[in-house]
Protein backbone atom coordinates (compact mmCIF):
# COMPACT_ATOMS: atom_id res chain seq x y z
CA UNK A 1 0.00 0.00 0.00
CA UNK A 2 2.71 2.43 0.95
CA UNK A 3 4.48 1.60 -2.27
CA UNK A 4 1.33 2.47 -4.18
CA UNK A 5 1.05 5.74 -2.29
CA UNK A 6 4.70 6.54 -2.88
CA UNK A 7 4.44 5.93 -6.62
CA UNK A 8 0.97 7.37 -7.19
CA UNK A 9 0.67 10.54 -9.23
CA UNK A 10 -0.67 12.74 -6.44
CA UNK A 11 2.18 11.89 -4.11
CA UNK A 12 4.74 12.46 -6.81
CA UNK A 13 3.31 15.84 -7.69
CA UNK A 14 3.20 16.80 -4.01
CA UNK A 15 6.83 15.78 -3.63
CA UNK A 16 7.83 17.64 -6.77
CA UNK A 17 6.01 20.75 -5.56
CA UNK A 18 7.76 20.56 -2.22
CA UNK A 19 11.08 20.10 -3.97
CA UNK A 20 10.57 23.28 -5.96
CA UNK A 21 9.65 25.16 -2.78
CA UNK A 22 12.84 23.84 -1.19
CA UNK A 23 14.98 25.05 -4.09
CA UNK A 24 13.12 28.36 -4.00
CA UNK A 25 13.92 28.73 -0.29
CA UNK A 26 17.60 28.19 -1.07
CA UNK A 27 17.82 30.47 -4.10
CA UNK A 28 15.20 33.24 -3.85
CA UNK A 29 17.02 35.18 -1.12
CA UNK A 30 20.22 35.06 -3.17
CA UNK A 31 18.30 35.99 -6.33
CA UNK A 32 16.94 39.02 -4.51
CA UNK A 33 20.47 40.35 -3.96
CA UNK A 34 21.22 39.87 -7.65
CA UNK A 35 18.02 41.65 -8.70
CA UNK A 36 18.43 44.64 -6.39
CA UNK A 37 22.13 45.09 -7.20
CA UNK A 38 20.85 46.75 -10.40
CA UNK A 39 18.50 49.12 -8.57
CA UNK A 40 19.50 52.77 -8.93
CA UNK A 41 17.88 53.80 -5.63
CA UNK A 42 20.76 54.64 -3.24
CA UNK A 43 18.60 55.17 -0.14
CA UNK A 44 16.20 52.24 -0.02
CA UNK A 45 17.73 49.18 -1.65
CA UNK A 46 14.44 47.35 -2.26
CA UNK A 47 12.43 50.29 -3.62
CA UNK A 48 12.89 50.02 -7.37
CA UNK A 49 13.72 53.29 -9.06
CA UNK A 50 15.38 52.20 -12.29
CA UNK A 51 17.99 49.92 -13.78
CA UNK A 52 21.66 50.77 -13.36
CA UNK A 53 25.16 49.27 -13.54
CA UNK A 54 26.45 52.09 -11.31
CA UNK A 55 27.06 49.96 -8.22
CA UNK A 56 29.29 47.62 -10.17
CA UNK A 57 31.02 50.63 -11.65
CA UNK A 58 31.73 52.00 -8.15
CA UNK A 59 33.65 48.80 -7.40
CA UNK A 60 35.91 48.90 -10.46
CA UNK A 61 36.27 52.55 -11.46
CA UNK A 62 34.82 54.45 -8.52
CA UNK A 63 31.86 56.78 -8.13
CA UNK A 64 31.09 59.61 -10.57
CA UNK A 65 32.43 62.89 -9.33
CA UNK A 66 29.13 64.70 -10.03
CA UNK A 67 27.01 62.13 -8.24
CA UNK A 68 27.17 62.95 -4.55
CA UNK A 69 25.09 59.98 -3.57
CA UNK A 70 27.35 57.41 -5.20
CA UNK A 71 30.45 58.83 -3.58
CA UNK A 72 28.89 58.89 -0.12
CA UNK A 73 27.46 55.40 -0.42
CA UNK A 74 30.48 53.55 -1.72
CA UNK A 75 34.01 52.49 -0.86
CA UNK A 76 36.85 53.36 -3.19
CA UNK A 77 38.09 50.81 -5.78
CA UNK A 78 41.61 51.06 -4.33
CA UNK A 79 40.39 49.96 -0.91
CA UNK A 80 38.33 47.11 -2.37
CA UNK A 81 41.25 46.00 -4.53
CA UNK A 82 43.47 45.88 -1.45
CA UNK A 83 41.16 43.63 0.58
CA UNK A 84 40.51 41.36 -2.41
CA UNK A 85 44.27 41.05 -2.88
CA UNK A 86 44.67 40.19 0.83
CA UNK A 87 41.92 37.58 0.63
CA UNK A 88 43.32 35.92 -2.49
CA UNK A 89 46.86 35.92 -1.08
CA UNK A 90 45.71 34.33 2.18
CA UNK A 91 43.46 31.78 0.47
CA UNK A 92 46.11 30.72 -2.07
CA UNK A 93 48.98 30.50 0.45
CA UNK A 94 47.00 28.83 3.22
CA UNK A 95 45.34 26.26 0.95
CA UNK A 96 48.63 25.47 -0.83
CA UNK A 97 50.39 24.81 2.50
CA UNK A 98 47.38 22.88 3.81
CA UNK A 99 47.29 20.79 0.62
CA UNK A 100 50.91 19.67 1.10
CA UNK A 101 50.40 18.95 4.81
CA UNK A 102 46.99 17.28 4.35
CA UNK A 103 48.23 15.09 1.48
CA UNK A 104 51.32 14.00 3.42
CA UNK A 105 49.09 13.13 6.38
CA UNK A 106 46.66 11.20 4.17
CA UNK A 107 49.59 9.18 2.75
CA UNK A 108 50.87 8.42 6.24
CA UNK A 109 47.44 7.36 7.50
CA UNK A 110 46.45 5.47 4.35
CA UNK A 111 49.68 3.64 3.54
CA UNK A 112 51.30 3.04 6.93
CA UNK A 113 50.28 1.37 10.15
CA UNK A 114 51.75 2.66 13.38
CA UNK A 115 51.07 2.92 17.07
CA UNK A 116 48.86 5.88 17.95
CA UNK A 117 47.10 5.93 14.57
CA UNK A 118 43.65 6.13 16.17
CA UNK A 119 44.85 9.05 18.26
CA UNK A 120 45.92 10.87 15.10
CA UNK A 121 42.56 10.09 13.50
CA UNK A 122 40.75 11.72 16.43
CA UNK A 123 43.17 14.67 16.43
CA UNK A 124 42.58 15.28 12.71
CA UNK A 125 38.79 15.36 13.13
CA UNK A 126 38.98 17.70 16.13
CA UNK A 127 39.60 21.04 14.29
CA UNK A 128 36.42 20.42 12.28
CA UNK A 129 34.37 19.55 15.37
CA UNK A 130 35.47 22.45 17.55
CA UNK A 131 33.15 25.45 17.01
CA UNK A 132 34.77 28.20 14.90
CA UNK A 133 34.49 30.77 17.65
CA UNK A 134 36.42 28.55 20.09
CA UNK A 135 39.26 28.02 17.62
CA UNK A 136 39.27 31.74 16.84
CA UNK A 137 39.65 32.91 20.43
CA UNK A 138 42.12 30.11 21.31
CA UNK A 139 44.33 31.30 18.45
CA UNK A 140 43.88 34.94 19.50
CA UNK A 141 44.97 34.18 23.08
CA UNK A 142 47.91 32.15 21.78
CA UNK A 143 49.13 34.72 19.24
CA UNK A 144 48.88 37.61 21.68
CA UNK A 145 50.47 35.62 24.49
CA UNK A 146 53.33 34.34 22.32
CA UNK A 147 54.05 37.84 21.07
CA UNK A 148 52.99 37.33 17.44
CA UNK A 149 51.84 40.53 15.79
CA UNK A 150 48.37 40.00 14.30
CA UNK A 151 48.79 40.23 10.53
CA UNK A 152 48.27 38.39 7.26
CA UNK A 153 50.74 35.79 8.56
CA UNK A 154 48.67 34.95 11.65
CA UNK A 155 45.57 34.61 9.47
CA UNK A 156 47.42 32.20 7.17
CA UNK A 157 48.65 30.12 10.13
CA UNK A 158 45.14 30.00 11.57
CA UNK A 159 43.64 28.91 8.24
CA UNK A 160 46.28 26.20 7.68
CA UNK A 161 45.36 24.71 11.07
CA UNK A 162 41.81 23.80 10.09
CA UNK A 163 42.22 23.52 6.29
CA UNK A 164 44.78 20.68 6.66
CA UNK A 165 42.05 18.50 8.14
CA UNK A 166 39.68 19.18 5.23
CA UNK A 167 42.39 18.35 2.66
CA UNK A 168 43.25 15.22 4.64
CA UNK A 169 39.62 14.01 4.45
CA UNK A 170 39.32 14.66 0.68
CA UNK A 171 42.67 13.05 -0.24
CA UNK A 172 42.05 10.10 2.11
CA UNK A 173 38.78 9.35 0.35
CA UNK A 174 40.63 9.29 -2.95
CA UNK A 175 43.44 7.10 -1.55
CA UNK A 176 40.97 4.63 -0.08
CA UNK A 177 39.32 4.09 -3.46
CA UNK A 178 42.68 3.50 -5.17
CA UNK A 179 44.06 0.17 -6.29
CA UNK A 180 47.38 -0.50 -4.46
CA UNK A 181 48.60 -3.17 -6.89
CA UNK A 182 50.25 -0.59 -9.15
CA UNK A 183 52.23 0.79 -6.22
CA UNK A 184 53.30 -2.71 -5.24
CA UNK A 185 54.30 -3.52 -8.83
CA UNK A 186 56.35 -0.33 -8.97
CA UNK A 187 58.13 -1.21 -5.73
CA UNK A 188 58.69 -4.80 -6.88
CA UNK A 189 60.26 -3.53 -10.08
CA UNK A 190 62.81 -1.65 -7.99
CA UNK A 191 61.46 1.90 -7.94
CA UNK A 192 62.24 3.84 -4.78
CA UNK A 193 59.42 5.28 -2.64
CA UNK A 194 59.90 8.75 -4.12
CA UNK A 195 59.76 7.50 -7.71
CA UNK A 196 56.72 5.37 -6.92
CA UNK A 197 55.04 8.36 -5.32
CA UNK A 198 55.85 10.72 -8.18
CA UNK A 199 55.08 8.37 -11.07
CA UNK A 200 52.26 6.18 -9.67
CA UNK A 201 50.57 7.49 -6.53
CA UNK A 202 50.53 11.23 -7.18
CA UNK A 203 48.99 11.08 -10.68
CA UNK A 204 46.26 8.81 -9.35
CA UNK A 205 45.35 10.92 -6.31
CA UNK A 206 45.73 14.20 -8.24
CA UNK A 207 41.96 14.83 -8.57
CA UNK A 208 41.67 14.42 -4.79
CA UNK A 209 44.60 16.75 -4.19
CA UNK A 210 43.13 19.37 -6.55
CA UNK A 211 39.70 18.93 -4.96
CA UNK A 212 41.22 19.38 -1.52
CA UNK A 213 43.05 22.49 -2.65
CA UNK A 214 39.88 24.04 -4.13
CA UNK A 215 37.84 23.18 -1.02
CA UNK A 216 40.55 24.74 1.15
CA UNK A 217 40.71 27.78 -1.10
CA UNK A 218 36.97 28.44 -0.95
CA UNK A 219 36.73 27.81 2.82
CA UNK A 220 39.65 30.16 3.44
CA UNK A 221 38.26 32.80 1.09
CA UNK A 222 34.86 32.70 2.81
CA UNK A 223 35.97 32.35 6.41
CA UNK A 224 34.55 35.04 8.66
CA UNK A 225 34.57 33.88 12.26
CA UNK A 226 38.14 32.66 12.80
CA UNK A 227 39.62 35.45 10.68
CA UNK A 228 37.55 37.97 12.66
CA UNK A 229 39.50 37.17 15.82
CA UNK A 230 43.01 36.74 14.42
CA UNK A 231 43.12 39.60 11.91
CA UNK A 232 45.02 42.60 13.18
CA UNK A 233 44.33 46.22 12.39
CA UNK A 234 46.20 46.26 9.10
CA UNK A 235 45.05 42.90 7.73
CA UNK A 236 41.50 43.08 6.43
CA UNK A 237 40.04 40.38 4.20
CA UNK A 238 37.07 40.77 1.84
CA UNK A 239 34.56 39.08 4.20
CA UNK A 240 35.71 41.26 7.12
CA UNK A 241 35.42 44.30 4.85
CA UNK A 242 31.86 43.32 3.89
CA UNK A 243 31.08 42.71 7.58
CA UNK A 244 32.25 46.22 8.43
CA UNK A 245 30.20 47.68 5.55
CA UNK A 246 27.10 45.79 6.70
CA UNK A 247 27.51 47.14 10.23
CA UNK A 248 27.48 50.69 8.88
CA UNK A 249 24.16 50.06 7.13
CA UNK A 250 22.85 48.48 3.96
CA UNK A 251 24.32 50.08 0.84
CA UNK A 252 23.62 49.03 -2.76
CA UNK A 253 27.36 48.65 -3.33
CA UNK A 254 27.32 45.72 -0.87
CA UNK A 255 24.77 43.99 -3.14
CA UNK A 256 27.03 44.38 -6.16
CA UNK A 257 30.07 43.18 -4.21
CA UNK A 258 28.05 40.25 -2.84
CA UNK A 259 26.96 39.23 -6.34
CA UNK A 260 30.55 39.23 -7.59
CA UNK A 261 31.81 37.20 -4.61
CA UNK A 262 28.87 34.81 -5.01
CA UNK A 263 29.61 34.23 -8.70
CA UNK A 264 33.30 33.68 -7.98
CA UNK A 265 32.58 31.19 -5.13
CA UNK A 266 30.09 29.31 -7.32
CA UNK A 267 32.62 29.11 -10.14
CA UNK A 268 35.31 27.63 -7.87
CA UNK A 269 32.79 25.27 -6.24
CA UNK A 270 31.47 24.13 -9.63
CA UNK A 271 35.02 23.35 -10.76
CA UNK A 272 35.59 21.31 -7.60
CA UNK A 273 32.31 19.40 -7.97
CA UNK A 274 33.12 18.77 -11.63
CA UNK A 275 36.51 17.31 -10.65
CA UNK A 276 34.77 15.03 -8.19
CA UNK A 277 32.16 14.02 -10.75
CA UNK A 278 34.91 13.10 -13.19
CA UNK A 279 36.46 10.81 -10.60
CA UNK A 280 33.16 8.98 -10.13
CA UNK A 281 32.66 8.53 -13.85
CA UNK A 282 36.07 7.01 -14.41
CA UNK A 283 35.54 4.29 -11.84
CA UNK B 1 69.76 -14.36 1.13
CA UNK B 2 71.85 -12.05 3.23
CA UNK B 3 71.52 -9.31 0.66
CA UNK B 4 67.76 -9.78 0.53
CA UNK B 5 67.56 -9.65 4.34
CA UNK B 6 69.61 -6.49 4.46
CA UNK B 7 67.53 -4.78 1.80
CA UNK B 8 64.33 -5.80 3.60
CA UNK B 9 65.74 -4.21 6.75
CA UNK B 10 66.68 -1.01 4.93
CA UNK B 11 63.24 -0.92 3.28
CA UNK B 12 61.63 -1.12 6.71
CA UNK B 13 63.80 1.67 8.10
CA UNK B 14 63.21 3.76 4.99
CA UNK B 15 59.49 3.31 5.47
CA UNK B 16 59.82 4.39 9.06
CA UNK B 17 61.66 7.54 8.01
CA UNK B 18 59.04 8.23 5.34
CA UNK B 19 56.32 7.93 7.98
CA UNK B 20 58.10 10.33 10.32
CA UNK B 21 58.57 12.84 7.50
CA UNK B 22 54.94 12.55 6.40
CA UNK B 23 53.57 13.02 9.91
CA UNK B 24 55.96 15.76 11.04
CA UNK B 25 54.17 18.76 9.45
CA UNK B 26 50.67 17.95 10.73
CA UNK B 27 52.04 17.13 14.18
CA UNK B 28 53.82 20.46 14.27
CA UNK B 29 50.84 22.48 12.99
CA UNK B 30 48.17 20.85 15.16
CA UNK B 31 50.49 20.72 18.17
CA UNK B 32 51.63 24.34 18.05
CA UNK B 33 48.56 26.07 16.67
CA UNK B 34 45.73 23.92 17.90
CA UNK B 35 46.46 21.84 21.00
CA UNK B 36 48.67 24.41 22.74
CA UNK B 37 46.20 27.30 22.12
CA UNK B 38 43.34 25.15 23.44
CA UNK B 39 45.45 24.28 26.46
CA UNK B 40 46.28 27.93 27.13
CA UNK B 41 42.60 28.79 26.81
CA UNK B 42 41.75 26.17 29.47
CA UNK B 43 44.36 27.68 31.80
CA UNK B 44 43.05 31.21 31.14
CA UNK B 45 39.51 30.15 32.00
CA UNK B 46 40.48 29.67 35.66
CA UNK B 47 42.61 32.82 36.03
CA UNK B 48 41.62 36.26 37.25
CA UNK B 49 40.96 38.82 34.51
CA UNK B 50 43.55 41.58 34.28
CA UNK B 51 42.53 45.20 34.59
CA UNK B 52 43.37 46.15 31.00
CA UNK B 53 42.71 42.80 29.32
CA UNK B 54 44.99 39.81 29.72
CA UNK B 55 45.13 37.84 32.98
CA UNK B 56 46.48 37.85 36.50
CA UNK B 57 48.04 34.54 37.51
CA UNK B 58 45.59 33.93 40.33
CA UNK B 59 43.32 30.88 40.68
CA UNK B 60 39.83 32.19 39.93
CA UNK B 61 37.09 29.59 39.28
CA UNK B 62 34.49 32.34 39.59
CA UNK B 63 34.58 32.69 35.77
CA UNK B 64 32.58 29.47 35.75
CA UNK B 65 30.75 30.40 38.94
CA UNK B 66 29.28 33.50 37.30
CA UNK B 67 27.71 31.30 34.64
CA UNK B 68 26.81 28.12 36.50
CA UNK B 69 25.87 29.63 39.85
CA UNK B 70 28.28 29.77 42.73
CA UNK B 71 28.84 33.25 44.11
CA UNK B 72 32.29 34.82 44.52
CA UNK B 73 31.79 35.53 48.20
CA UNK B 74 29.07 35.84 50.78
CA UNK B 75 28.07 39.35 49.74
CA UNK B 76 27.26 38.69 46.11
CA UNK B 77 24.20 36.93 44.87
CA UNK B 78 24.10 34.68 41.87
CA UNK B 79 22.63 36.35 38.80
CA UNK B 80 21.26 33.74 36.40
CA UNK B 81 21.51 36.05 33.36
CA UNK B 82 24.47 34.17 31.82
CA UNK B 83 22.95 30.79 32.54
CA UNK B 84 19.79 31.92 30.80
CA UNK B 85 21.80 33.06 27.76
CA UNK B 86 23.59 29.72 27.65
CA UNK B 87 20.31 27.80 27.82
CA UNK B 88 18.82 30.09 25.16
CA UNK B 89 21.71 29.29 22.84
CA UNK B 90 21.22 25.57 23.43
CA UNK B 91 17.52 25.95 22.68
CA UNK B 92 18.25 27.92 19.50
CA UNK B 93 20.73 25.26 18.33
CA UNK B 94 18.20 22.48 19.01
CA UNK B 95 15.43 24.38 17.18
CA UNK B 96 17.81 24.96 14.27
CA UNK B 97 18.48 21.23 14.09
CA UNK B 98 14.73 20.49 14.14
CA UNK B 99 13.98 23.19 11.56
CA UNK B 100 16.64 22.09 9.08
CA UNK B 101 15.59 18.45 9.58
CA UNK B 102 11.91 19.14 8.86
CA UNK B 103 12.91 21.09 5.73
CA UNK B 104 15.46 18.60 4.40
CA UNK B 105 13.93 15.21 5.14
CA UNK B 106 11.15 15.38 2.52
CA UNK B 107 13.55 17.07 0.09
CA UNK B 108 16.00 14.17 0.49
CA UNK B 109 13.24 11.72 -0.58
CA UNK B 110 12.35 14.00 -3.48
CA UNK B 111 15.94 13.92 -4.81
CA UNK B 112 16.52 10.23 -4.05
CA UNK B 113 13.63 9.15 -6.31
CA UNK B 114 14.85 11.10 -9.36
CA UNK B 115 16.28 9.66 -12.58
CA UNK B 116 20.13 9.82 -12.41
CA UNK B 117 20.73 12.72 -14.81
CA UNK B 118 18.32 15.11 -13.13
CA UNK B 119 19.38 13.87 -9.71
CA UNK B 120 22.97 15.02 -10.30
CA UNK B 121 21.80 18.43 -11.47
CA UNK B 122 19.51 18.95 -8.46
CA UNK B 123 22.18 17.72 -6.04
CA UNK B 124 24.56 20.21 -7.61
CA UNK B 125 21.98 23.00 -7.19
CA UNK B 126 21.40 22.12 -3.53
CA UNK B 127 25.14 21.93 -2.78
CA UNK B 128 25.99 25.22 -4.47
CA UNK B 129 24.53 27.68 -1.87
CA UNK B 130 26.73 25.89 0.67
CA UNK B 131 29.63 27.77 -0.92
CA UNK B 132 28.01 31.19 -0.72
CA UNK B 133 29.63 33.37 1.92
CA UNK B 134 27.91 33.32 5.31
CA UNK B 135 27.65 37.13 5.34
CA UNK B 136 26.01 37.23 1.92
CA UNK B 137 23.39 34.72 3.01
CA UNK B 138 22.64 36.85 6.08
CA UNK B 139 22.61 39.98 3.93
CA UNK B 140 19.89 38.37 1.80
CA UNK B 141 17.69 37.99 4.88
CA UNK B 142 18.36 41.57 5.90
CA UNK B 143 16.93 42.60 2.51
CA UNK B 144 13.91 40.39 3.16
CA UNK B 145 13.12 41.14 6.80
CA UNK B 146 13.94 44.82 7.33
CA UNK B 147 11.07 47.22 8.10
CA UNK B 148 11.70 48.71 4.65
CA UNK B 149 12.59 45.26 3.29
CA UNK B 150 11.14 43.05 0.60
CA UNK B 151 8.50 41.20 2.62
CA UNK B 152 7.09 44.40 4.12
CA UNK B 153 7.20 46.13 0.73
CA UNK B 154 5.22 43.31 -0.89
CA UNK B 155 2.68 43.12 1.93
CA UNK B 156 2.19 46.89 1.95
CA UNK B 157 2.01 47.00 -1.83
CA UNK B 158 -0.74 44.38 -1.75
CA UNK B 159 -2.58 46.47 0.83
CA UNK B 160 -2.51 43.70 3.42
CA UNK B 161 -0.84 45.82 6.09
CA UNK B 162 -0.63 49.56 6.75
CA UNK B 163 2.36 49.66 9.04
CA UNK B 164 5.50 47.63 8.34
CA UNK B 165 5.72 44.49 10.46
CA UNK B 166 8.53 44.21 12.98
CA UNK B 167 10.22 41.12 11.56
CA UNK B 168 13.82 41.75 12.55
CA UNK B 169 15.54 41.70 15.93
CA UNK B 170 13.67 38.73 17.32
CA UNK B 171 14.43 35.14 18.24
CA UNK B 172 12.37 34.06 15.22
CA UNK B 173 14.49 36.12 12.83
CA UNK B 174 17.66 34.61 14.28
CA UNK B 175 16.18 31.12 13.97
CA UNK B 176 15.20 31.69 10.34
CA UNK B 177 18.66 32.99 9.48
CA UNK B 178 20.32 30.09 11.27
CA UNK B 179 18.12 27.53 9.48
CA UNK B 180 18.88 29.18 6.15
CA UNK B 181 22.66 29.13 6.53
CA UNK B 182 22.79 25.58 7.92
CA UNK B 183 20.29 23.80 5.64
CA UNK B 184 22.94 22.35 3.28
CA UNK B 185 24.81 20.90 6.28
CA UNK B 186 21.70 18.90 7.17
CA UNK B 187 20.72 17.96 3.64
CA UNK B 188 23.88 16.17 2.53
CA UNK B 189 24.16 13.55 5.34
CA UNK B 190 20.38 13.02 5.31
CA UNK B 191 20.39 12.49 1.58
CA UNK B 192 23.29 10.01 1.82
CA UNK B 193 21.29 7.77 4.15
CA UNK B 194 17.95 8.20 2.36
CA UNK B 195 19.51 7.27 -0.96
CA UNK B 196 20.82 4.00 0.47
CA UNK B 197 17.31 3.06 1.62
CA UNK B 198 16.38 -0.21 -0.07
CA UNK B 199 12.90 -0.01 -1.71
CA UNK B 200 12.70 -3.80 -1.27
CA UNK B 201 12.55 -3.34 2.50
CA UNK B 202 9.61 -0.94 2.17
CA UNK B 203 7.80 -3.45 0.01
CA UNK B 204 8.60 -6.23 2.49
CA UNK B 205 7.23 -4.12 5.34
CA UNK B 206 3.98 -3.55 3.48
CA UNK B 207 3.73 -7.21 2.41
CA UNK B 208 3.99 -8.17 6.06
CA UNK B 209 0.95 -6.02 6.79
CA UNK B 210 2.44 -2.77 8.13
CA UNK B 211 0.58 0.40 7.27
CA UNK B 212 2.28 3.57 6.03
CA UNK B 213 2.76 5.03 9.52
CA UNK B 214 4.21 1.79 10.90
CA UNK B 215 6.55 1.46 7.92
CA UNK B 216 7.77 4.99 8.52
CA UNK B 217 8.37 4.55 12.27
CA UNK B 218 9.71 1.01 12.21
CA UNK B 219 11.60 0.87 8.91
CA UNK B 220 12.32 4.24 7.27
CA UNK B 221 13.22 6.22 10.39
CA UNK B 222 15.58 3.65 11.98
CA UNK B 223 17.35 3.02 8.67
CA UNK B 224 17.99 6.71 8.07
CA UNK B 225 18.92 7.38 11.72
CA UNK B 226 22.70 7.51 11.05
CA UNK B 227 22.15 10.32 8.53
CA UNK B 228 19.83 12.14 10.93
CA UNK B 229 22.40 11.87 13.74
CA UNK B 230 25.25 13.08 11.53
CA UNK B 231 23.18 15.99 10.16
CA UNK B 232 22.01 16.98 13.63
CA UNK B 233 25.58 17.05 14.89
CA UNK B 234 27.06 19.14 12.11
CA UNK B 235 24.17 21.61 12.30
CA UNK B 236 24.25 21.80 16.09
CA UNK B 237 27.98 22.61 16.35
CA UNK B 238 28.05 25.84 14.29
CA UNK B 239 24.58 26.87 15.51
CA UNK B 240 25.68 26.81 19.16
CA UNK B 241 28.52 29.31 18.95
CA UNK B 242 27.41 31.49 16.04
CA UNK B 243 27.53 35.20 16.85
CA UNK B 244 27.18 36.71 13.40
CA UNK B 245 23.56 35.71 12.76
CA UNK B 246 22.35 36.95 16.18
CA UNK B 247 24.28 40.21 15.85
CA UNK B 248 22.66 41.08 12.50
CA UNK B 249 19.19 39.51 12.74
CA UNK B 250 18.80 39.67 16.53
CA UNK B 251 20.39 43.01 17.24
CA UNK B 252 20.84 43.91 20.86
CA UNK B 253 17.54 42.25 21.77
CA UNK B 254 18.84 38.73 21.30
CA UNK B 255 21.78 37.67 23.47
CA UNK B 256 23.50 34.42 22.58
CA UNK B 257 26.59 32.73 23.97
CA UNK B 258 28.48 33.52 20.77
CA UNK B 259 27.80 37.25 21.08
CA UNK B 260 28.74 37.12 24.75
CA UNK B 261 32.08 35.45 23.97
CA UNK B 262 32.79 37.95 21.19
CA UNK B 263 32.06 40.87 23.50
CA UNK B 264 34.17 39.58 26.36
CA UNK B 265 37.12 39.31 23.98
CA UNK B 266 36.82 42.38 21.81
CA UNK B 267 34.91 44.86 24.01
CA UNK B 268 34.82 44.20 27.76
CA UNK B 269 38.25 42.52 27.57
CA UNK B 270 37.39 39.90 30.16
CA UNK B 271 39.31 37.09 28.47
CA UNK B 272 39.02 34.47 31.23
CA UNK B 273 35.23 34.80 31.27
CA UNK B 274 35.07 34.44 27.46
CA UNK B 275 37.39 31.43 27.65
CA UNK B 276 35.17 29.80 30.29
CA UNK B 277 32.07 30.30 28.09
CA UNK B 278 33.89 28.93 25.05
CA UNK B 279 35.01 25.85 26.99
CA UNK B 280 31.46 25.26 28.20
CA UNK B 281 30.05 25.19 24.64
CA UNK B 282 33.00 23.05 23.54
CA UNK B 283 32.14 20.69 26.40
CA UNK B 284 28.59 20.31 25.05
CA UNK B 285 29.91 19.61 21.56
CA UNK B 286 32.51 17.07 22.67
CA UNK B 287 29.94 15.30 24.86
CA UNK B 288 27.53 15.07 21.91
CA UNK B 289 30.25 13.77 19.57
CA UNK B 290 31.26 11.12 22.11
CA UNK B 291 27.62 10.05 22.58
CA UNK B 292 27.22 9.89 18.80
CA UNK B 293 30.38 7.81 18.40
CA UNK B 294 29.37 5.47 21.22
CA UNK B 295 25.91 4.92 19.71
CA UNK B 296 27.48 4.39 16.29
CA UNK B 297 29.86 1.78 17.72
CA UNK B 298 27.04 0.02 19.55
CA UNK B 299 24.94 -0.07 16.40
CA UNK B 300 27.97 -1.46 14.55
CA UNK B 301 28.40 -4.21 17.14
CA UNK B 302 24.71 -5.10 17.06
CA UNK B 303 24.84 -5.51 13.31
Amino acid sequence: MIDRILTSGIWRRLRGGYGLLFLGFLYLPLGLIFFYSFNSNPINIVEWSGFTFDWYKTIFVGADAESNFDAVFSESPARIFEVVKNSLFIALTASAIATVIGTATALAMGRHSFAGKRLYQALLILPMVVPDIVLGIALLIFFVGAGFELSLATIIIGHVTFLSSYVFIVVSARLAGMDTSLEQASADLGAGPLTTFRRITLPQIMPGVMGGFLLGFIISLDDVVITYFIAGVGAQTLPLFILAMMRRGLRPQISALAVLLLLFSFLVAATGLWLRGRKVNRH
Amino acid sequence: MAAAGKSAGSVASRRRWALVLLLAPITLVLGCFFLIPLGIMMVYSVLEPGVYGGVEWVWYPYNYGRILGWPLNDYEQFDPVYLRILLNSLLLAVLTVIGTFVLCYPAAFWVARMPPGRKNLVLFLITLPFFANLLIRIYAWLLLLRPTGFINAVLQGAGLIDEPLDLMFSNTAVLIGMIYILTPFMFLPLYASVEKLDPGLLRASQDLGANAVQTFWRVILPLTAPGIMAGALIVFIPALGNFIVPSFLGGSKVQMTGTLIERSFLQSRDWPFGAALALLIMGFVVALVLIGLARGNRAGVRR
